[in-house]
């Protein structure tokens, strides 16, 4: 006789084939979205040389890892690395220190509230101009717009610790160090995960209009350079690849996330 | 033996807008092994009682000792129970528990012993591992109360503890509590604004003024009766009771 399904057993099976359906819709729409363009391209629907098409790119891309591709991904990587570590290290660092001292988070309020409405690119020239036209003007430009974010993210999440809590410890007769390590930094983990995220965003978006600025390689570079010189297929392939990095790490952080929640 | 002394104790909560005299001239003596219950309306100033008793505070004027020497800061001799569980929910409920030897740095094996032997005889071994989360409201309350034992405390300052709970729950949760107190022998102190809940635990019950509040009357309970839901079964209980709300509300 055939053993009858449990009831937990058909709702595992009902949650992954929702799953599977998901995903290959997903797939499925990435794979219309490619063979329409490269339909449309080669039907002369659309005009290649504005729109380039996936063929093209493909091309594009083979050409150009006989050539100096590695170097424009690595330095593109390179920057965008280094100011996400250094703008969420240092970010996370004064969030602390204003955390700490009541006196110091009031003396520099206003100037926090007022770098952060301040579109960061209008400071390029002047970082140009102290630190050089190179890769640490990017990293100094992704750096500025992360890190200004996240100190005011992750001060909202150490400040949100429950008054109670505190209380409890100091009640017990626990030192402020204490506070801090037993109760506000593993309290406001959840704050610091989303700073991660919101912060692999906005280090491209620093990476690429640095390199946008000022640069001699980079992604960032051959995608303007690309469109000075009208070859568009050099930007749509530089823009895949972008996506496909900031893809890449985006799920590196996810699973840095998934790691630090598995208790 | 005394263990805790209060004499003409004052608090005045200074701020910018405002100065709020909060408790005035409150005198109170709490012996060894006894059970006191605080009653008064709410905003009255119990909580700031037991802020100052557990030196959290320092009074305006007046004295407060416990065990004999004046309290002038969070010390060993009170473990602090507070208005919620305040149980953190990252650690497992046993790591919960040992959170005061671990504050006071005296985490070694003879408090884990400790802390082991409350938890198995209070029922919550099995759940040593499980997260507050996966707790009931009365699960969690005993563990919050576990923690506090696990100070080995000299002086139990417990602040509505059951506030949170819904009547069915705290009913039982109530008679677990003071059942545990009984049988760890401790002093203990409670806060409410429950009249029935002060007059099937206490010994004693204090009532308090508005503000600034003042003791009001002290009242001797004698039921004769071993736990809180046998105490509201008892005939007696129903004429404390009146007399008690008569006072509080007055
Ligand atoms: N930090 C504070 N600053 C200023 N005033 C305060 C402060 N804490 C309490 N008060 C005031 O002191 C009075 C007594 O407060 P307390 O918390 O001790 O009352 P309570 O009896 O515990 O009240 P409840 O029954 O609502 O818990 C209240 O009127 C309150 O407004
Ligand atoms: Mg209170």
């Amino acid at each position: 006789m055939k053993k009858q399904k449990s009831e937990h057993e058909l709702f595992i099976a009902k949650t992954k084939r929702k799953k599977v359906g998901i995903m290959a819709i997903q797939i499925l729409l990435l794979v219309a979205f490619i063979g329409l363009w490269e339909l449309a391209a080669a039907l002369g629907w659309i005009d290649s040389f504005i729109t380039s098409s996936p063929s093209r790119i493909a091309a594009m891309l083979g050409e150009l890892s006989k050539q100096n591709l590695w170097v424009h991904i690595g330095t593109t990587l390179y920057e965008c690395v280094i100011g996400f570590i250094v703008s969420t290290a240092l970010g996370c660092i004064i969030a602390i220190a204003l955390w700490w001292s009541d006196f110091l988070r009031k003396v520099l309020e206003p100037y926090i509230v007022v770098l952060n409405s301040l579109p960061k690119i209008a400071l390029g020239p002047i970082i140009i101009i102290w630190v050089g036209a190179g890769p640490s003007a990017i990293v100094m430009m992704t750096v500025l717009i992360c890190i200004i974010v996240t100190i005011i993210s992750a001060l909202g999440g150490l400040m949100a610790t429950d008054e109670g809590k505190i209380l409890l410890l100091r009640s017990m007769g626990a030192s402020k160090w204490q506070i801090l390590t037993k109760l506000v930094l593993p309290g406001s983990l959840p704050t610091f995960l989303s700073v991660l995220k919101i912060n692999v965003g906005l280090a491209w978006v620093g990476t690429i209009m640095g390199e946008y600025l000022v640069s001699s390689a980079g992604l960032g570079y051959l995608i303007v350079y690309g469109g000075q010189v009208f070859k568009l297929d050099l930007v749509m392939t530089s823009t895949v690849i972008l996506c496909f990095l900031a893809a890449v790490m985006y799920f590196a952080v996810a699973l840095v996330e998934k790691l630090l929640k598995r208790r | 033996m005394e263990i805790l002394r209060m004499d003409n104790v004052s608090l005045t909560y200074e701020t910018v807008e405002s100065e709020t005299k909060a408790i005035e001239n409150i005198s109170l003596s709490i012996d060894e092994g006894e059970f006191i219950a605080i009653v008064g309306p709410s905003g009255c100033g119990k909580t700031t009682v037991l802020s100052l008793i557990s030196g959290l505070m320092k009074p305006s004027s007046g004295t407060i000792t416990l065990m004999g020497k004046p309290v002038d800061k969070p010390g060993a001799q009170t473990g602090y129970m507070l208005q919620r569980d305040m149980l953190f929910e990252w650690r497992t409920i046993e790591k919960n528990v040992l959170l005061g030897p671990e504050i006071r740095h005296t985490l070694d094996d003879e408090a884990k012993k400790e802390a082991e032997e409350l938890l198995k005889k209070y029922g919550l071994w099995e759940f040593r591992k499980h997260y507050p989360g996966q707790l009931s409201g009365g699960m969690r309350q005993r563990a919050a109360l576990i923690r506090t034992l696990a100070l080995r405390p000299k002086l139990l300052l417990l602040d509505e503890p059951f506030s949170a709970l819904d009547f069915q729950t705290r009913l039982s949760v109530c008679n677990d509590v003071h059942a545990i107190i009984k049988s760890e022998k401790k002093t203990a102190l409670l806060v409410t604004h429950d009249i029935a809940e002060a007059v099937s635990l206490a010994d004693r019950i204090v009532v308090l003024s508005n503000r600034p509040s003042v003791v009001k009357r002290t009242f001797e309970v004698d039921i004769d009766a071993d736990t809180p839901l046998g105490r509201r079964e008892n005939g007696k209980f129903g004429e404390m009771f009146d007399k008690v709300w008569k006072e509080v509300s007055v």
